[in-house]
């Protein structure tokens, strides 16, 4: 081979694009699976971002570019739901930093919730969350926790008649009043449920997530991990030697596929301060995802350990 | 709150020990060398007042509010509300404390005395909030530059006035009692959940205080 001063410069230049491939490499890998909201028919990617605690960070701007960085990773693999609540300390103004950061990306959907007892209040709070993002709108806005749910839902149901969001929600967690929660899921015109399911904790799936696949109600999957501590505790343990048929390459991975794959699920919001990780689930969303035979394969491996 | 059983300490806590390390770590970095002043200086009180110095005397409580206070506005509210909306309503209470610290130093009727063991029990405490407590960091994973100091966190603040006011003359400066107290509960708990080992430093506190108050008053 003749080196010339064109072929060098010519080596430089190709050198440069070299992380340019690489970043549109991982947003190709993602290829996430996308599942329609039954109310609409619009389909939003199955793997979300959960900011509870790992966006609390404060005024600190070491951390705020971290989480950026976590946004700008999430958007680029091909995310779209992030979601967030006024009772995450200062998680939303982390989102409005990064979103103004990355100059507020279309594929985002945001998603919020309403968290106050005083029902006269609810408007107020809206307001204040939507000025945290710095975006025109929410997407979707939920009643965190069921909050006076009964004040907070009609209002909500006014709003997204006049346009001011696009979809109406409730939350709970861990498994907390879900007689309450079916109940409004059988009487309201909700849109969305947001609740805890993961491969241990899976009492959803007797009443909830049917009853949510009946009644055409999306379903959001917050704590995947529970809090990272189900990782922690299989960290430690091996895969299983057929999880090639579950297409995960890891645990979290393992975890995340098994939630996605369930018919009723919508959505799971894993949180995460790191890139690789928010790489990986987004990568669990994807490819190879389990049937209900290896789906019930995972759980029996998972609870023998 | 319903379903209040179903919920652990784990469940409250917001941020992650990285966030509220860091955040420790800045607030003493805006400050340095000011943890210094506060620990020399409340010391210098101290032992003045001991030795019987009538400034030392007038100042101690007025000196504590100050730290209290100080606390209060710029760890509590402008910091650590930040990740922490509960902080506000802590914020809130130390303010009362200080606000009771600066009533209280005009109160001149000390005729009850307090038992040996509370004196000496309390000099303990105070040794432990100044000197000790800043350098338990150095035993746990932080590093010294998230050291907490009297007058600059809440911790070492409330056990040296805690250890204070265990061996002070008189009723009515127990009324200093059970905002410290209660802190030290919260703050066990916080630390608890994130798995700091520094969650029975607050606990302890709270046990040896309770001991110390069952001591007969006399000597």
């Amino acid at each position: 081979m003749r080196f010339t001063r064109r072929s060098v410069l010519q080596g430089f230049a190709l050198a440069a694009t070299l992380p340019v491939v690489r970043h549109s490499a991982h947003a190709q890998v993602a290829g996430v699976t996308r599942r329609a909201i039954p109310s609409s028919g619009e389909e939003i990617p199955a793997i979300g971002l959960g900011t509870w605690i790992t966006f609390n960070v404060g005024d600190d701007p070491v951390l705020k570019d971290e989480c950026a960085a976590v946004m700008a990773a999430f958007f680029e693999g091909g995310g779209r739901m992030v979601d967030s609540s006024p009772m995450y300390g200062s998680s939303q103004p982390t989102i409005g930093y990064g979103l103004q950061k990355l100059k507020y990306p279309d594929r985002l959907f945001s998603a919020e919730k309403v968290w106050i007892s005083d029902p006269a209040s609810g408007a107020e709070q809206i307001e204040a969350s939507r000025a945290y993002w710095g975006v025109e709108k929410f997407d979707l806005m939920q009643v965190h926790n069921l909050v006076s749910w009964q004040d907070h839902l009609p209002m909500l149901f006014e709003m997204k008649a006049k346009a001011q969001l696009r979809y109406v929600g409730i939350t709970t967690s861990e498994g907390r009043r879900h007689r309450e929660i079916e109940s409004i899921m059988a009487s309201q015109p909700i849109d969305f449920v947001q609740l805890t399911y993961n491969i241990l904790d899976r009492e959803a799936e007797e009443r909830i997530l049917p009853l949510a696949q009946e009644k055409g109600i999306a379903v959001i999957v917050n704590r995947p991990f529970r809090q990272g501590s189900l990782i922690r505790q299989l960290d430690d343990e091996p895969l299983p030697e057929w999880v090639a048929e579950t297409g995960a390459r890891n645990w979290a991975q393992f975890l995340l596929k098994f939630i996605v794959s369930h018919p009723a699920v919508t959505c799971a919001i894993p949180a995460t301060t790191r890139i690789d990780h928010v790489r990986e689930n987004l990568e669990a969303g994807g490819g190879v995802l389990p049937d209900e035979a290896t789906r019930r394969r995972m759980a029996d491996y998972v609870e023998a350990l | 709150m319903s379903e209040w059983w179903t919920y652990t300490p784990g469940d409250f806590l917001m941020f992650s020990p990285r966030v509220y390390v860091r955040l420790i770590e800045r607030y003493n970095l805006d400050f340095w060398p000011l943890q210094l002043v506060f620990v020399i200086g409340m010391l210098a009180v101290i032992v003045f007042a001991v030795m019987h110095v009538r400034l030392a005397k007038i100042a101690l409580l007025p000196a504590f509010a100050v730290a209290w206070a100080f606390c209060a506005w710029q760890f509590l509210w402008l910091r650590y509300a930040t990740i922490n909306w509960g902080a506000t309503y802590a914020a809130m209470a130390f303010f009362l404390q200080a606000g009771l610290l600066a009533i209280l130093s005009f109160d001149t009727d000390h005729r009850i005395a307090v038992s040996r063991w509370r004196r000496y029990g309390g000099t303990v405490l105070v040794l432990f909030g100044l000197l000790v407590h800043p350098l338990l960091d150095l035993l746990s994973t932080r590093s010294l530059a998230a050291a907490e100091t009297f007058g600059m966190m809440p911790d070492p603040t409330a056990i040296t006035t805690l250890g204070t006011v265990l061996a002070i003359r008189g009723r009515r400066p127990l009324l200093l009692l059970p905002i410290p107290l209660l802190w030290c509960a919260f703050s066990s708990l916080t630390l608890l959940a994130m798995e700091d080992r520094g969650a029975i430093v607050p606990l302890a506190s709270i046990v040896f205080v309770a001991i110390l108050l069952l001591t007969p008053t006399r000597p």
